[in-house]
């Protein structure tokens, strides 16, 4: 689609920008970024099951998004409060975000749509709730999400408040990824230090997509995951691995629909 | 003599109120100043490295031990953590075809005066792309009581930018907007350079 007429819906999104937007999304799928500090983590890690998988029918349901205001996205309709339709396009100091309109509507849309026991006592959304409770994503959630709008099936294993438990993580995560997309719950304090505090609340805040994992040599550990945007491989422990890991998502296109929504 | 204990309660409280109250603030704008030879030495040793080979440094512990560096390829993004004094280190350097006569310096220089975190920002002004150099330090002299702004954070920015009347940062010229750098408001220092005092150094 080369052309696209601009949307009364979404008054500070221009179609030139949502295209190229979505051109990018669909030619680069690892660079959709949630942006710079906010809680829109969830959002962009399940973003990668219809950019790998099916970009065909996300292209096609962004566009209906984008024209309509509202899309039916596999088992629900999502139909974003005007509230949203006025901030998309109009995110601002979040870095990469800031120049993907057509991500600030999915994103917004998302957390508009679905809520979860995080979200109980911030239900309307108000310009700088993209960074707090209000989009915020505990882990059932996050599955219910996946479940609904995509032809994906999922199994999970773990909880938003206790470490998951294997006998050997490493081993169970990659025999996961032989047989599907592997989403994982982590401490994001874990993941990227920020702060020297000794004592840190071991507390789950933040979706990554493994890539790969592999032992090496020294007995370390090569995680290879998708975030903000790029690929990074992070050395780690097996102890920093069970310290890290709180949830893991496996999910396997279904077999029963040829096409996905 | 009897201790009197509720002079001693009443110093206890007032100790701990001026202990509060005292102003990071302060020590944090002279933090510049007195590091400011160092600090710009750091800043372009950098940037000058960051044009060829893209790279993020952070000291994970506090007392600068370890350092974890991100060497940014093309196609993904490698961390690693090495002991300061490991040979390991200099060999990932050469690894990802870095200069350790200029890499190693920067490093030791970044210990020395207690920098913790370096980094390129991208932010984005009109729909253009801009960067910054992100310092973060963790002075030692700052380990006071009942203050819980723990990071002096500077910004680089390789313009001018515009300030309120209060010496905050602006988004830009056009926008009276707080430009908000990890949800930290900045202030200026010059022209070209901001500060802030953080809770996080990223």
């Amino acid at each position: 689609m080369d052309t696209l007429s601009a949307s009364k819906y979404w008054p500070h999104v221009s179609p030139n920008e949502f295209l190229e937007n979505m051109n990018n999304n669909i030619n680069e799928p690892l660079r959709i970024h949630e942006g710079n500090n906010t809680n829109f983590c969830s959002y962009a890690a399940l973003s990668y099951l219809p950019l790998h998988f099916d970009p065909l029918g996300y292209a096609k349901n962004m566009v209906d998004l984008y024209r309509n205001g509202k899309v039916q996205y596999g088992r629900v309709l999502l139909t974003p409060s005007p509230e949203i339709k006025e901030a998309a396009g109009r995110l601002a100091f979040k870095g990469e975000l800031d120049i993907r309109p057509a991500d600030q509507i999915w994103f917004l849309t998302l957390a508009d749509h679905f809520k979860g026991y995080l979200n109980f006592f911030d239900r309307h959304f108000d310009m700088g709730d993209e960074n707090g409770f209000w989009a915020a994503t505990n882990f059932s959630k996050f599955n219910r999400m996946i479940r609904a709008l995509f032809n994906f099936k999922v199994k999970a294993k773990g909880s938003d408040l206790i470490r998951i438990r294997t006998d050997d993580l490493y081993t169970y995560l990659k025999e996961k990824l032989q047989t599907g997309t592997v989403a994982l719950f982590v401490n994001n304090m874990t993941l990227y230090q920020k702060d020297h505090r000794v004592i840190k609340p071991g507390i789950p805040t933040h979706y990554i997509i493994l890539e790969q994992i592999d032992e090496v040599s020294n007995g370390m550990i090569n995680i290879t995951y998708w975030d903000y945007g790029a690929l990074s491989l992070q050395q780690v422990t097996r102890a920093f691995l069970e310290r890290l890991i709180f949830g893991v998502s496996h999910c396997t296109l279904k077999k029963s629909r040829k096409h996905a929504p | 003599m009897r201790p009197n204990y509720p002079l001693i309660l009443l110093l206890g409280c007032m100790i701990v109120v001026c202990s509060s109250c005292f102003s990071n603030k302060k020590l944090a704008a002279n933090y510049y100043y007195e590091n400011e030879a160092a600090l710009n030495d750091i800043e372009q040793s950098y940037r000058e490295l960051y044009k060829y080979k893209p790279f993020s440094v952070e000291f994970t512990d506090r007392d600068l031990d370890y350092v974890s560096i991100t060497f940014i390829t093309e196609k993904l993004k490698y961390i690693y953590e090495f002991g300061f004094n490991e040979p390991r280190l200099a060999d990932s350097i050469q690894r990802f075809q870095m200069d350790t006569a200029t890499v190693l310096p920067l490093l030791r220089k970044m210990r020395e005066i207690h920098c913790v975190w370096i980094n390129n920002l991208d932010y984005y002004v009109d729909g253009q792309k801009k960067n910054m150099t992100f310092l973060s330090m963790k002075p030692i002299l700052w380990k006071l009581p009942f203050t819980n702004k723990k990071y002096y954070i500077l910004t680089f920015f390789n313009q001018p930018q515009y300030f309120d009347g209060e010496g905050r940062l602006l988004a830009n010229r056009k926008q009276r907007r707080l430009r908000r750098i990890n949800d930290d408001v900045f202030k200026r220092i010059n022209d070209k350079v901001c500060y802030a005092l953080s809770e996080r150094f990223r």
